[in-house]
């Protein structure tokens, strides 16, 4: 924009010195809207090796001092890793971003791909698997992953399977966990019930709960979450796979929830919550029954590994999933991905972190550190989980409990349409609008017609 | 000074030099940064998002085929559109009535010259800074079921307990409440101001003629307020109408979607898959419809307004 010297003449001086100005702050806002965006262009990777990459890494899990000066281990653990990473000179440098809440992970990279600055790498929910295949510039990890030195099979076979979309791998499991029956010893003590087993069914769960229940104490046996989230739905998902149910058919053509494991599934949180009035139903979702387990105001949460560190007045115990009668005590994992962008070639770079961070030494090493579940079965071995379960009590349990994930969520694009649907189904029985088969059976012919559709 | 700085000079010739020397270009290059950003932010979104309204399209996706007209076809046959609708309608119903009633009579108390006048103003007036995340937290405990201080209270004296945010039918009117609380601050601040605009020589003429309190109030005070009105009651159906906060953050748009309002649903549709993927380009048709409703909705609140309110202050 800027003239050569001289080819003006010398009478359009005073305006130019306004114009100039005007123009400079133009160039300057363009600028700054365009030059934070490249983030990992410092130096182009290819061709010279010497320049070292930056790889940019989104994570949600906060800072590692939290706003209430608490220090905060999984942050942490992410944090002395990738700093480890760095001191080691490999030529890239990992630069950590937190985005905030995972639950909004998904929205904010659509955002990013839409600006063209997708991140290197970044976290993200299994369940957005199928939708992430779909984006540009996504890296199809298939061919990498079967080096034997990566020993692709050492993680979980539910691992894999929701970090697989059609035959290609998209995503390196980044954590998983599983839900277990976390009780309130004392609570269970008061009403002088045993304490559960491992061979406990859901009928056993519902009397105890029931018994757990005294409404002039405003104390209740469980508690559910029924926003008709993901949330509402994975902990029924457990239970229909416990009754030998599934959520879809083998091809995942046709809704399969709307069996007799499903309804009997259903029928049980119909029993609890609506009959005995025994389970507290949280609507909002957003920590409250953590917050009333902690203070002794429920008896039994179903949950996972996360939540243990939110109860330190609360003397807990730990027990793997009940069951239906023959059925099995299965439970749900929720295998979360690194999710990988080839932005500016960076992506064997970003691949070359990604198999240091997720071998089994830096693995053991981010558990014993934030409490994670170990994504890698040759890191559990009895000493490990005799340590893990002496640093987290309650965890052990937990590790142990990944033998009883046998099957994941079907990972495909209308699947969050899907648990949708199934939340809807799931909500309306346990408000007590509706009975199970006929909310189960209305549900599968709109996940039907989702799926033909 | 700029306007200085750039006067013509003297004797330059010719209608080039004098469009690129007059005040007017100097204008332009001045307000050109703010033009640019405006365009940047607004004008580009817009056009962006009728192009996005003509396609199936899923944000993350850069597959996107032009489908016409399909995605503003298919507005009037789904039921989750017509479901926020009517939540709409029922909401903002409920909403702008009660919120702008309330804060009339709340603004004459807090026009009265009593002790610590300032206080209460500053009271009234606070839910308004308070961030909506907080109040909805506070709701959410204050409503709650088991353990909230409401069904505490109304226990109390033998009612309820209710379900507010956990029952179908409670909780637009438990929404209504909270927003209601939120936003009565600005309505009343607005009042108030247009309540010390009254002339005191009519209240005092109208006294003076033997009116009633009562009488001064309806023929005198009220007719004042017109203006005040008007822009209240458009004000308050347009943010009604693009309600979304609250309900993402309380509600979810349950239970079974009976909060589920035009702005909750579009941002499910665009940024989540839950109504289906690829989902995006309809999101962007219904915000246009929203769109088109709330500028006839305001337009129309216009025309009324200018045959009932007769007075501008």
């Amino acid at each position: 924009m800027r003239s050569p010297k001289g080819s003006r003449t010398s009478s359009h001086r005073s305006k130019r010195r306004l114009v100039v100005p005007a123009v400079a702050a133009i160039a300057l806002i363009a600028v700054a809207c365009t030059s934070s965006s490249d983030s990992g262009a410092t130096a182009s990777g290819s061709g010279s090796p010497g320049a070292p990459v930056t790889l940019t890494m989104w994570h949600g899990y906060g800072n590692v001092i939290d706003n209430q000066g608490q220090t905060n281990y999984e942050a942490k653990s992410l944090t002395e890793l990738v700093k480890q990473y760095n001191a080691m000179n490999t030529g890239i440098q990992v630069k950590l971003d937190y985005i905030g809440s995972n639950d909004h992970a998904f929205d904010k990279l659509t955002v990013a791909l839409n600006a063209d600055e997708a991140p290197d790498i970044t976290y993200q929910y299994g369940t957005s698997m199928a939708a992430l295949a779909t984006a540009p510039g996504v890296m199809d990890l298939t061919d990498d992953v079967q080096d034997p030195t990566f020993d692709w099979n050492d993680f979980s076979e539910g691992a894999r399977q929701a970090a697989t979309v059609d035959g290609h791998v998209y995503g390196i499991p980044a954590l998983i966990d599983n839900l277990a029956i976390v009780y309130n010893k004392d609570l269970f003590q008061q009403a002088g019930i045993a304490a559960p087993t491992p061979d406990w069914t859901w009928d056993d769960f519902a009397a105890a709960a029931k018994a757990l229940t005294d409404p002039s104490k405003k104390q209740f046996g469980w508690a559910y979450p029924i926003d008709g989230s993901e949330d509402t739905v994975w902990h029924y998902d457990a239970m229909l796979w416990e009754a030998g149910g599934d959520i879809l058919n083998a091809d995942n053509t046709q809704a399969a929830f709307n069996s007799d494991a499903g309804v009997e599934a259903l029928t049980a949180l119909q029993q609890m919550a609506v009959t005995d009035k025994s389970v507290y139903l949280d609507q909002q979702n957003t920590g409250q029954t953590d917050t009333l387990f902690n203070s002794g105001k429920i008896g039994m949460l179903v949950t996972g590994p996360w939540a243990l560190s939110g109860y330190p007045d609360a003397n807990y115990g730990v027990q793997i999933m009940p069951s239906f009668s023959g059925g099995s005590h299965a439970t749900i994992a929720g295998p979360d991905m690194w999710v990988m962008f080839d932005n500016d070639g960076h992506g064997d770079a970003a691949w070359q972190f990604m198999q240091w961070f997720t071998a089994a030494e830096q693995v053991k090493e981010d558990a014993m550190t934030s409490g994670h579940l170990p994504i890698r079965n040759s890191v559990v071995t009895p000493s490990f989980l005799k340590e893990f379960d002496n640093k987290f009590p309650g965890e052990g349990l937990f590790a142990e409990n990944l033998q009883n994930v046998t099957k994941a969520r079907p990972v495909i694009t209308s699947y969050d349409q899907i648990s949708r649907i199934m939340g809807e189904a799931i909500v309306k029985v346990m408000l007590g609008q509706d009975d199970p088969k006929s909310a189960l059976d209305d549900a599968a012919n709109q996940v039907n017609q989702a799926l033909g559709g | 000074m700029a306007a200085v700085a750039a006067r013509p000079q003297r004797g330059a010739p010719g209608f080039a030099r004098r469009a690129l020397t007059s005040d007017h270009l100097v204008g332009w290059l001045f307000v050109l940064p703010a033009v640019f950003l405006v365009a940047l932010f607004s004008i580009f979104p817009i056009i962006w998002g009728f192009v996005l309204s003509l396609q199936k399209a899923s944000l993350i996706s850069p597959d996107r085929p032009f489908v016409g007209f399909d995605n503003y076809s298919r507005i009037a046959s789904d039921p989750f559109a017509r479901q926020a609708a009517v939540n709409a309608v029922i909401y903002t119903c409920l909403f702008v009535p009660i919120s702008i009633i309330i804060a009339l009579f709340l603004a004459i108390a807090l026009n009265q010259k009593i002790r610590l006048i300032r206080f209460y103003r500053l009271a009234v007036f606070i839910p308004v800074a308070v961030s909506t995340i907080a109040t909805g937290v506070m709701f959410m405990w204050l409503f709650d079921v088991n353990f909230g201080l409401a069904n505490w209270a109304l226990g109390g004296v033998g009612l309820g307990p209710f379900g507010w945010f956990n029952s179908p039918s409670g909780a637009m009117p438990s929404l209504v409440i909270m927003t209601v609380w939120g936003w009565l601050g600005f309505d009343a601040i607005i009042y108030l101001a247009a309540l010390q605009g009254v002339p005191h020589e009519l209240v005092e003429a109208a006294a003076v003629d033997g009116a009633s309190r009562w009488t001064i109030f309806r023929h005198v005070t009220l007719p004042l307020l017109g203006p005040a009105t008007l822009l209240l009651v458009v004000w308050s159906t347009i943010s009604a109408v693009q309600l979304f906060d609250e309900v993402f953050f309380v509600t979810k748009g349950g239970p079974l979607g009976h909060t589920s309002v035009p702005v909750f649903y579009i941002y499910k549709l665009a940024f989540t898959n839950q109504y289906g993927f690829g989902m995006a380009g309809y999101a962007a048709a219904l915000a246009y419809v929203l769109f088109v409703v709330i500028l006839i909705l305001t337009l129309v609140q216009f025309w009324m307004g200018n045959r009932v309110v007769h007075y501008s202050s």
